[in-house]
């Protein structure tokens, strides 16, 4: 089985042009955890995810605590918001290169390029470098899952 | 002498590679050392045997001990915990928290290293001023002003005091009657004008304080048992710097020694502890004090000594002052550890000429440990705070230091220019 067999055709992705608060609508409205930026001609220029955009909520200075446990209540933490202008700003200041496979690639490289970089979403894209998918770690897990419903058991 | 002008080159381009960053420190100062030591094989100036002697391995002991030993206390969670602990006690008082922040971290970077006191406290900082809807900018910036401050004090606060106090034979009970005391009252004045300087921003109540008074100091003491045994060595290995004369040991074979134990003790992750050392800090005082050995045996200390000794003239007091001005500039714009190992010679030139140069080392003290307080790379523990402070909301900027920083510097420097001259007589 090959990537292009279980992933999403139906990708929504957001124009290199928009702004931070574009994007974060089209996050809430389709209720998605990764969006790719796409340039006029179609073309995958990166990929942001929800992660990206909520570090200007939680800035990333939380990574450098080796642990929680000691703190009971984030206070003020929880209320902050981004400023008006911090929203204004375009999509691509929260962009990062996009991890992506051929949509002829297998699912068994699909998963490990996932676990190695840590996504949930991996663009797919065709060889002329068109966007052609979407492919989650659920679709591509049990994709590989079903797979094993044709391995005969010892009893058979 | 044509070798001593070519070990000056050597040195005078090492010391603008590391100076404009063009090479790595620790890998100039590799380079530097191979060529030099390449220079004397040739021209036989300086032998292999003779490199190697220059290498003052009783700094290089005491810091490697006491790294070892911070490196054993990190894990633990001790210093998250104090600071926890600090934002406590403060109630989420903004002038409070300020004290309490400054004071953990300037007593921790009198005994260990600045860098490390600072890279854990300045999260858990920065975790309580946005906890309380606070700008962290004031507290990180007083943790890193106030811990080179307080870095000035001990023998072992500052890697330029191991050099200095290994260099001129100051104990650590010299730095006790000597330094600390010029330490507290710059340390006071620092404070006092950092609680001017962010007035605005400490006359903010912070909008949220109960939940600053729901953290639990406790739960981020991860390993307390490793934690009180590292604590109690250290405490023994302090008390042992206090009687090093009677005793007749070096300050590294008491911090060698305090690491051993400790990792008796505790048995740690042997690679684990390793690993957290900066060793590539060693390996640059190492190179340094090859280069220095060359320079020395290639004559251009004697030529430096010579073009000095009009310095004669000028009444000491006044040298001693100088010393502390000049050093500092250097030291506000550059790393103090190649300045203060550069100068060590010099200074030891002119002692061998017959000036009195015991009041100079202590100039060069606080010269080299005040002077990094004045921009934002002046010291390590300013590049830390700087550079995590870009993970926050907002950033600390070169210009703001220059606004906040450099006022702590000159006034640190001033207090130490005034008491160094008003009790000239206790620095003879």
């Amino acid at each position: 089985m090959l990537i292009r067999d279980c992933m999403k055709q139906n990708v929504r992705s957001v124009p290199d042009t928009a702004t931070i608060r574009q994007a974060a609508a089209l996050f809430v409205k389709y209720h998605i955890g990764m969006l790719p930026v796409l340039s006029s001609a179609g073309g995958l220029v990166g990929v942001v995810g929800l992660r990206d955009l909520l570090t200007l909520e939680l800035p990333d200075f939380f990574e450098l605590l080796p642990e929680l446990d000691f703190v009971h209540d984030f206070g003020a933490v929880e209320t902050t918001r981004p400023t008006p202008q911090q929203l204004d700003q375009p999509v691509v200041t929260k962009m990062h290169p996009a991890t992506f496979v051929l949509e002829t690639d297998g699912l068994l490289k699909a998963y490990a390029l996932m676990l190695k970089h840590r996504l949930h979403d991996l663009p797919v894209v065709s060889s002329s470098g068109q966007l052609v998918g979407v492919a989650s770690r659920v679709d591509i897990g049990t994709a590989i899952l079903a797979e094993w419903q044709s391995v005969g058991g010892e009893s058979a | 002498m044509i070798a001593g002008w070519l070990a000056a080159l050597i040195f005078l381009v090492s010391l603008w590679l590391i100076l404009s960053e063009k090479l790595n420190r620790t890998i100039t100062s590799m380079i530097g050392a191979a060529a030099i030591a390449a220079l004397g094989l040739i021209l036989s100036f300086y032998s292999e045997e003779e490199a190697l002697a220059a290498i003052d391995f009783n700094t290089i002991g005491l810091l490697l001990g006491m790294m070892t030993l911070v490196a054993m206390l990190e894990p633990t969670g001790f210093i998250e915990f104090l600071a926890v602990w600090a934002g406590r006690v403060s109630r989420g008082h903004p002038v409070r928290l300020l004290v309490m922040l400054g004071t953990v971290t300037t007593v921790f970077s009198m005994f260990l290293d600045n860098v490390t006191t600072v890279v854990l406290i300045a999260p858990v900082t920065i975790l309580i001023c946005e906890i309380l809807g606070i700008n962290p900018i004031p507290y990180l910036m007083a943790e890193a002003l106030l811990s080179d401050t307080g870095g000035v004090a001990t023998l072992v606060g500052d890697p330029p005091n191991v050099l200095i106090a290994s260099a001129a034979g100051f104990s650590f009970n010299d730095f006790l009657t000597h330094s600390l005391p010029v330490v507290l009252v710059a340390w006071l004045t620092a404070l006092g004008l950092l609680r001017f300087l962010f007035r605005k921003e400490l006359a903010l109540k912070p909008p949220n304080t109960d939940a600053v008074m729901k953290l639990s100091p406790l739960e981020a003491l991860d390993d307390w048992r490793t934690a009180r045994r590292i604590l109690i060595v250290l405490a023994l290995a302090v008390l042992a710097f206090f009687f090093e004369e009677p005793l007749h040991v070096s300050p590294a074979f008491i911090a060698m020694t305090a690491a051993a134990v400790a990792l008796v003790w505790v048995r740690p992750n042997i690679q684990d502890t390793l690993r957290r050392i900066d060793w590539s800090v060693l390996v640059f005082f190492g190179g340094l004090f090859v280069m220095v050995g060359g320079l020395e045996a290639a004559g251009v200390l004697d030529l430096l000594v010579d073009g000095l000794e009009r310095l004669d003239s000028i009444p000491p007091v006044w040298l001693g002052v100088i010393m502390i001005w000049l050093v500092a500039g250097l030291s506000a714009f550059v790393d103090n550890v190649p300045i203060t190992i550069a100068l060590i010679p010099v200074l030891e030139g002119l002692g061998a000429s017959g000036m009195n140069i015991e009041p100079l080392w202590w100039a060069l003290v606080f010269g080299a440990g005040f002077g990094g307080n004045g921009t934002i790379i002046g010291s390590t523990a300013n590049i830390v705070v700087a550079s995590l402070s870009e993970r926050t909301r907002t950033p600390i900027t070169s210009a703001l230091w220059n606004k906040r920083g450099l006022p702590v510097m000159l006034a640190t420097c001033t207090v130490a220019s005034i008491l160094y001259a008003l009790f000239y007589p206790l620095f003879e």
